[in-house]
């Protein structure tokens, strides 16, 4: 297989780019492909903690393209998978420290070790945005189901499109199928209708993301999350697999289906 | 062979040795014990009851060191009867400030470092503060933190194997001192609430209790 470079991108922060990242990359390592996972957000990286990782950085993506270590001294093997790593960012640096013809080079290496190489893109469209798409063959924009969050996510795939990333694919993040059934929440449907580019996934909205991000542990490998399930979905769809969209309707609990028996009974 | 009995009293390990006669059998049980209960423990302190036996400093040192490959810590050395020799009371139980390796200079920092902070020395540093994750700290003599250290610290950066790290609450992202490189293991960690110093000991990075 041809290995592909994604970079995981948004425009606004905090949206789940870098949940996303961790996520996605983790569910790929699960189906047995190997994996890099670039942090490019210099000076506030956060993909080590989120992976669980901090610990072991010694060396980061700054040392290995100023050439102060091997690249491979900087990856850092994951503690679960085996084909998955962590090319950290520097934190005491700043985004000019690496450039986007570094950053092309950068990903060119890794495509002959690993089927997927996957950045996390910092928030906003200045240097650290140019650097983290440089090398990429695909983008996915993350939104939140927000006006704000919608808008931004308009101008990163029109800066994608101006830099020639064409093939740019959509996740919504953290949508609340009550909030949509009651109106107050925008609904899948509108947002692709601003956007009109390929939806990819929806994650739900799920508690259980913030447990496993403080943990350092990324959500789908938890089996009885609905945003970890959610990412493992979209994992099978980026290896080219037909795989229904969450629908937004969360599992039944006991009392609706007791009332929904009492309702046919009437 | 004859097996060591181990009791735990209030989150503290007693190893009764006081059945074993030789040196060598005593570190034979003490390795057979501590392999059962690997990593399960870490962190604990260990008395150890020798009986009436007499032990060697270096002898000593080498159950120490036996404990700290298990990630104990040897608290006391308990001696059920006869006279107490010279040699049973180590001089190097617990790490001191005073036996700290000699620097000209020394840097003082006054302030909490936050992440992405980073301060360098030739010399020794002393920072009245915390040190939060992310921060990173290096000297080429020794670190003193008069608070938690919660970042990265590096000591005896020019490769002084000598060189230790201090702090009032020693809970680091991860510990380097010389060429030597540590982290905490993973998993739930081990709140100490004493000071401690970490040095190297036999060619490994230990972390033990400060006497002030």
């Amino acid at each position: 297989m041809k290995s592909r470079v994604l970079v995981i991108t948004s425009g606004k922060g905090g949206v789940g780019k870098t949940t996303t990242t961790a996520n996605l990359g983790t569910a790929l390592a699960m189906m047995g492909k190997k994996v890099v996972l670039i942090d490019t957000d210099i000076g506030l990286r956060n993909l080590d903690v989120v992976m669980g990782l901090e610990n072991r950085i010694v060396f980061d993506i700054v040392d290995a393209l100023n050439g102060h270590c091997k690249l491979k001294q900087a990856l850092i093997k994951d503690k679960r998978f085996d084909g998955l790593y962590l090319l950290p960012a520097a934190q005491t640096k700043e985004k000019t420290a690496i450039t986007p013809h570094q950053m092309k080079n950068l990903t060119g290496q890794l495509r002959d070790d690993f089927d997927f190489i996957i950045v996390d893109c910092p928030a906003g469209i200045e240097q650290g945005f140019r650097n983290a798409i440089a090398g990429a063959d695909d983008a996915v924009v993350v939104a939140t189901p927000e006006v704000s969050s919608v808008r931004d996510a308009d101008r990163i795939i029109g800066l994608l499109e101006a830099s020639g990333l064409e093939n740019c694919r959509l996740i919504v993040n953290r949508l609340r199928s009550k909030m949509v059934k009651r109106g107050d929440m925008m609904d899948i449907g509108d947002i692709i209708d601003i956007l009109s580019i390929e939806l990819l996934g929806v994650v739900p909205e799920d508690e259980s993301i913030v447990v496993s991000t403080n943990r350092g542990e990324p959500a789908v490998l938890e089996k009885s999350s609905t945003a970890g399930g959610a990412y493992r979905r979209i994992a099978r769809r980026i290896m080219g697999e037909e795989v229904p969209m969450y629908s937004g309707d969360e599992p039944e609990n006991i009392v609706d289906k007791f009332k929904k028996i009492l309702k046919l009974a009437k | 062979m004859v097996s060591a009995a181990v009791r735990s009293v209030r989150g503290e390990m007693l190893i009764d040795l006081q059945e074993i006669n030789t040196f060598t059998e005593i570190k034979e049980a003490l390795e057979t014990q501590l392999h059962s209960i690997n990593g399960y423990l870490l962190g604990t302190m260990v008395s150890i009851n020798i009986g009436d036996k007499h032990l060697t400093n270096k002898q000593l040192h080498e159950i120490e060191d036996i404990l700290l490959d298990h990630g104990l810590h040897l608290k006391d050395l308990i001696r059920t009867s006869g006279p107490l020799s010279p040699a049973d009371v180590s001089s190097d139980d617990n790490f001191s400030i005073g036996t700290m390796p000699d620097y000209e200079n020394t840097l003082l920092i006054c302030r909490n470092l936050r992440s992405g902070q980073n301060f360098f020395t030739e010399g020794n540093i002393v920072i009245l503060g915390d040190i939060n994750p992310g921060a990173e700290i290096i000297a080429g003599g020794n670190i003193l933190v008069m608070g938690t250290l919660k970042g990265m610290a590096h000591a005896g950066a020019f490769g002084d194997e000598k060189a230790v790290i201090t702090a009032y609450r020693l809970n680091p992202t991860q510990l380097r001192i010389a060429n030597h490189i540590t982290r905490p293991p993973d998993g739930e960690s081990i709140i100490v609430n004493n000071p401690e110093v970490a040095r190297i000991r036999a060619g490994k990075v230990v972390i033990e209790k400060l006497k002030i």
